[in-house]
């Protein structure tokens, strides 16, 4: 499903230019479930942001469903991502002046899905907020915003899920709660997920975690987690 | 699957606009087009109904909207065609002719007039000379006259008795007390005589040699009356007729309403600005608060036309809406002021006007299009990584690019509704170096803010601290106060000084009576029979009348009197007044050489004062010899100085004023002036009963005419001034509130910080305090640069600087931006510190 040839990511600072990611090679198949793990800073949100066709990488090349993101411009990508992406952030992301049941809809009527306020509907019950749905995201518990963005990120029935700290501004109730309604969602739908945590325990969900180190990345197996480490780059 | 994009973003910027306002998110940028909609509307829509009701104001003075003056007769086809384009018409013929009575007689000004005579304005009459008028809606009948006070006093006649013109007599039947076209002249001008014009041939005064004037009235609306110069323009012949018009009044009067037009217009044009600089500031704050939305649409997949339709459409609704109420606000504002001034300027309240409403919408559009042209594009460039990355913001251009196009945008604006370059180009060039001063000064702050800035957080370092690091923002918040306090003292100053302008030309205790022909025996007698009245008299001017015969050795066939210059009324006589002094008259100032002063015995020449117009309409240089003939004498003066002379003072004005030794062997006769409540009109027989050989001048109903005039001027732009001051506070309001956003998150972390309130809003305080006191000083010298050319370039007035203001305008700024910040500070201070985490996410 997404396939990594020696990425990297160089930005221009006023120091000159920093290195944020060494090459990095990587695949994850379809209906795969993949962590991200690592300290604040190793570049674990710079990666999902390449993966997911929100920026551009400096080098590389970047597969997503066989489609070369790394040759897309923003337009392609945009299409991309509406066709194929689905999104959920630490900081829940919900536009704050449209319902719980038009951030719902949104994707589905970028992307021009017929009868989006039923799909919508549908996706808010399945997350336990049908009764929600006309409040505005400030009206919502932390908790329950996440359920709506999950309920967001499920309405185009994307294939790959990118989920950015999903539990990270939750209480440890929520928390447990969303994580759960993610991974069930997730099995339901056959979705690949590449999701970026600092909870272990969030992590250890996933069928493989990859760890993240000053730009570097290193896949630990389950099995070996102790014993050996393995450069995939 | 796939349904109408279009629909899509149709459906997404309704709903989203519809959620935005009901959520008050709108509010701000709505309500700055509301407000540059409302203010252009009103401003414009009263300032357009007050100009037509003063210029028909004005036009009684002329007795009609437009005058065509001949020195012949004109075809008759003139007329009729006037008639046949819907106009009204009305003839005067005017002439200087004897007037006869019981063996005295006198020069008077005869006026036969048609039966439509006056096209605007009334004439009254008294019961008795010099007694108050009262209007009158006819004309002296068939072989009847309406003569002047004055020749009532010479002639000793009264209503009822026969006065001969030329070969015809006529019976007096009415004192003219006033004539809507009587003319200005304060003193010198000859006593009214109004006839009938079917009696004019009669007469036979208007024979070969003769200088008579023919003028035809025409009134009408301005369009008809425009078409028919159109017309007639291509017969008229330049040496025999011209022109006339309201407009080229150069009357006191037409000059105070042409002023106060200009001011109208001034105001108007300020007024856009102060729109244009509200929506910017309100499309910035719109644009800022939708990085987040467009970040989130573009990562669920939204290509970029996607957004821009949606912002677009945005801006349409919001454009579209905020016209419509803001041209309802503002019809609704003017018409409330109207009303209420009704009772003291006649303002037409039905009368509509395209103009201003078409103005208000354009101006609405373009400032919604133009000033969130930026900020919009600044918007769509947000990339959508900004959803994980929320430091990343928008990347276009730079902001001398957004200010040089805001720069041209207002220009154009100004342009387009003035059609005036030189003050569009006045106030954009203050502008331009009140922007271009403002960056200095900010620049200098941050040094100073270093500076400042050190040592243990208080308040006052916060402030700095802030104002430092916020450089940026800090000048252009800095430019928009700043422009905005400038625009509000350019109008209020303009505004004092033109009325003080105005009520000195006409103070309090303006003599309003003159008196002529007073002899050296009765002198004294006048002035202790005026004191134990009461009446206060001005002071005496002897005066000889002389011919005024040769400059060096050319001879003169010409008059010498002011009134030549002015078409349509001849001279006094072929005589000019000398007088004699020392000591250079009030309002007079010398423009060449020197006055003459204490006479000088090293002098061989008598020396002779000359006013400048005349001295240049004669070509009259320095150190020229004129020759007077004064009776069977002659006396010869050299021109030692040239004067200007200020002509609508109201006081006795003198073209020739001689060294006093010069005129030492004539006897003179005096001339002076008093003023007299025009309550105490009754008193004038008991003053003037004992002096019958002394002329009377009544020019009281003249300045109480034209003091009600620029007191109804003087209101509207009193009105005008109220309107932009609310608008410029309003913009204030929108400025503080925008500022005030940027400040929350600031806020948040410092209450989460556990900054005491106090601390908090005196840091706020105090930063607004330091931003105002800047914006109101740079505000105070822009001002001054731009009242100068204004009042130089473009109102023709005197200028002065205006020290109080370089104090009042920092402390007004701080004062008014200070509280405003305290208001909106309070209000975000009194929300908790989770509420106003909250609030922004």
């Amino acid at each position: 499903m997404i396939r990594t040839r020696a990425i990297t990511k160089i930005v221009s600072t006023t120091e000159g230019e920093l290195q944020i990611l060494q090459p990095i090679s990587f695949d994850v198949n379809s209906g795969e479930s993949v962590a991200i793990v690592g300290a604040s800073g190793s570049g674990k949100s710079t990666l999902l942001g390449l993966l997911a066709g929100l920026d551009q990488v400096t080098d590389g090349e970047i597969f997503l469903d066989e489609a070369p993101l790394h040759k897309m411009d923003e337009e392609a990508r945009a299409r991309m991502r509406g066709e194929k992406v689905g999104f959920i952030f630490q900081s829940f992301m919900l536009v704050q002046s449209l319902t719980a049941l038009e951030n719902v809809m949104l994707p589905a009527e970028i992307t021009g899905l017929a009868n989006p306020r039923q799909a919508a509907l549908e996706a808010l019950q399945q997350v336990g907020l049908e009764h929600r749905a006309s409040h505005y995201p400030n009206q919502l518990s932390g908790g329950e915003q996440q359920r709506v963005a999950i309920a967001r990120a499920f309405i185009t029935r994307p294939k790959i899920l990118f989920a950015d700290e999903p539990t990270g501004n939750l209480d440890a109730a929520n928390g447990d709660k969303v994580e759960k309604l993610l991974f069930e969602l997730n099995r339901q739908a056959g979705t690949t997920l590449v999701l970026v945590t600092h909870d272990t325990e969030l992590a250890q969900r996933c069928d493989r975690q990859l760890h993240m180190h000053a730009g570097s990345l290193t896949e630990e197996s389950e099995e070996k987690a102790s014993a050996e480490q393995r450069y995939v780059s | 699957m796939s349904a109408n994009p279009n629909a899509a973003v149709l459906t997404l910027s309704w709903r989203l606009f519809r959620h935005e306002a009901r959520r008050g998110e709108l509010t701000v940028i709505l309500l700055a087009i509301i407000l540059s909609v409302a203010a252009v509307l009103s401003l414009s829509l009263f300032s357009e109904r007050l100009q037509s009701a003063l210029t028909d104001r004005t036009a009684e003075f002329l007795a009609a909207d437009r005058l065509l003056g001949s020195d012949k007769p004109v075809p008759d086809t003139w007329l009729e065609q006037a008639r046949t384009q819907g106009l009204n018409t009305a003839q005067r013929v005017q002439m200087r002719s004897m007037v006869f009575a019981n063996d005295e007689l006198m020069l008077a000004d005869v006026r036969a007039v048609s039966n439509a005579y006056p096209l605007k304005g009334t004439i009254k009459l008294a019961d008795q000379p010099f007694g108050l008028g009262k209007a009158v809606e006819t004309l002296p009948g068939p072989g009847e006259v309406w003569l002047d006070s004055r020749l009532f006093q010479v002639l000793g006649i009264q209503q009822g008795d026969k006065v001969e013109i030329g070969e015809k007599n006529f019976v007096v039947s009415g004192v003219i007390s006033e004539l809507p076209d009587g003319g200005f002249n304060v003193f010198g001008g000859d006593p009214l005589v109004l006839m009938p014009l079917s009696d004019l041939a009669a007469t036979r005064i208007t024979g070969p040699g003769s200088r008579t004037d023919y003028d035809y009235m025409f009134s009408g609306d301005s369009a008809a009356l425009d078409d028919y110069y159109q017309w007639l323009e291509p017969q008229l012949d330049s040496e025999l007729h011209y022109w006339r018009s309201v407009e080229d009044d150069d009357s006191p009067l037409g000059r105070s309403v042409r002023r106060a037009e200009q001011y109208f217009l001034l105001a108007s044009l300020l007024a856009i600005v102060l729109a244009s600089v509200s929506i910017a500031v309100a499309a910035q704050r719109y644009s800022h608060r939708h990085y987040d939305p467009v970040a989130i649409m573009k990562t669920l997949g939204a290509p970029g036309a996607m957004v821009r339709k949606i912002y677009l459409m945005q801006i349409i609704f919001i454009a579209t809406l905020g016209i419509a109420l803001g041209a309802g606000i503002g019809f609704a504002a003017q018409h409330v002021v109207a009303e209420l001034i009704a009772d003291k300027v006649p303002v037409a309240l039905d009368a509509w006007h395209w103009r201003p409403f078409i103005i208000a919408v354009f101006t609405g559009v373009v400032c919604a299009l133009l000033f969130s042209l930026y900020p919009l594009m600044k918007l769509f460039s947000v990339p959508p990584l900004r959803v994980l990355r929320r430091d990343l913001g928008a990347s276009v251009g730079s902001r001398i690019s957004q200010f040089i196009a805001a720069g041209s945008a207002i220009f154009m604006l100004m342009w387009a509704y003035s059609g005036d370059l030189k003050i569009s180009l006045i106030l954009l060039v203050t502008g331009l170096m009140l922007a271009a001063a403002l960056l200095v000064v900010t620049m200098g702050l941050i040094w100073l803010g270093r500076k400042l800035g050190q040592g243990r957080m208080g308040a006052w370092q916060l402030a700095w601290a802030r104002i430092q690091r916020r450089a940026m923002d800090n000048s252009v918040q800095l430019i928009s106060f700043a422009i905005t306090i400038m625009l509000l003292l350019v109008v209020l100053v303009m505004r004092n000084d033109m009325v003080k302008q105005w009520q000195e030309q006409l103070p309090e205790g303006t003599p309003n009576y003159f008196m002529i022909n007073i002899t050296d025996q009765q002198r004294p007698t006048v002035e202790s029979h005026f004191e134990t009245r009461g009446v206060q008299m001005e002071n005496f001017y002897p005066v000889v009348r002389g011919r005024f015969v040769a400059i060096n050795d050319d001879t003169i066939r010409t008059e010498v009197t002011k009134e030549d210059d002015e078409r349509g009324r001849r001279g006094l006589g072929r005589e000019a007044n000398l007088t004699w002094s020392n000591t250079l008259q009030h309002e007079n100032r010398v423009v060449a050489g020197s006055w003459h002063g204490e006479p000088d015995d090293a002098q061989q020449l008598y020396q002779v004062s000359v006013e400048s117009q005349v001295a240049e309409r004669l070509d009259i240089q320095l150190g020229d010899m004129l020759r007077f003939n004064i009776g069977s004498e002659v006396v010869e003066a050299q021109v030692g100085s040239l004067r200007e002379v200020n002509w609508q003072t109201m006081q006795p004005n003198f073209f020739f004023v001689l060294e006093p030794a010069a005129m030492e062997a004539f006897s003179p006769t005096y001339i002076t002036s008093f003023h007299l409540p025009t309550e105490q009109k009754a008193l004038l027989g008991q003053l003037m009963s004992p002096f019958p050989t002394v002329t009377l001048f009544d020019v009281d109903a003249r300045i109480n005419q034209l003091r009600s005039v620029v007191s109804q001027v003087s209101l509207a732009v009193e009105f005008i001034l109220v309107l932009v001051l609310c608008a410029g506070a309003l913009v204030l309001v929108a400025q503080v509130q925008s500022t005030m956003d940027e400040r929350q998150q600031e806020l948040a972390i410092l209450r989460t910080l556990g900054a005491r309130g106090r601390m908090i809003r005196m840091s706020v305080i105090a930063e607004f305090i330091i931003i105002g006191v800047v914006a109101g000083t740079m505000a105070a010298l822009a001002n001054e640069l731009a009242l100068y050319l204004l009042q130089s370039q473009v109102f023709n007035m005197q200028t002065a600087v205006h020290w109080q203001y370089w104090l009042l305008a920092p402390l007004t700024g701080a004062l008014v931006v200070g509280l405003l910040g305290a208001i909106s500070c309070w209000r975000l201070l009194s929300l908790n510190t989770s509420q106003l985490l909250r609030k922004m996410v």
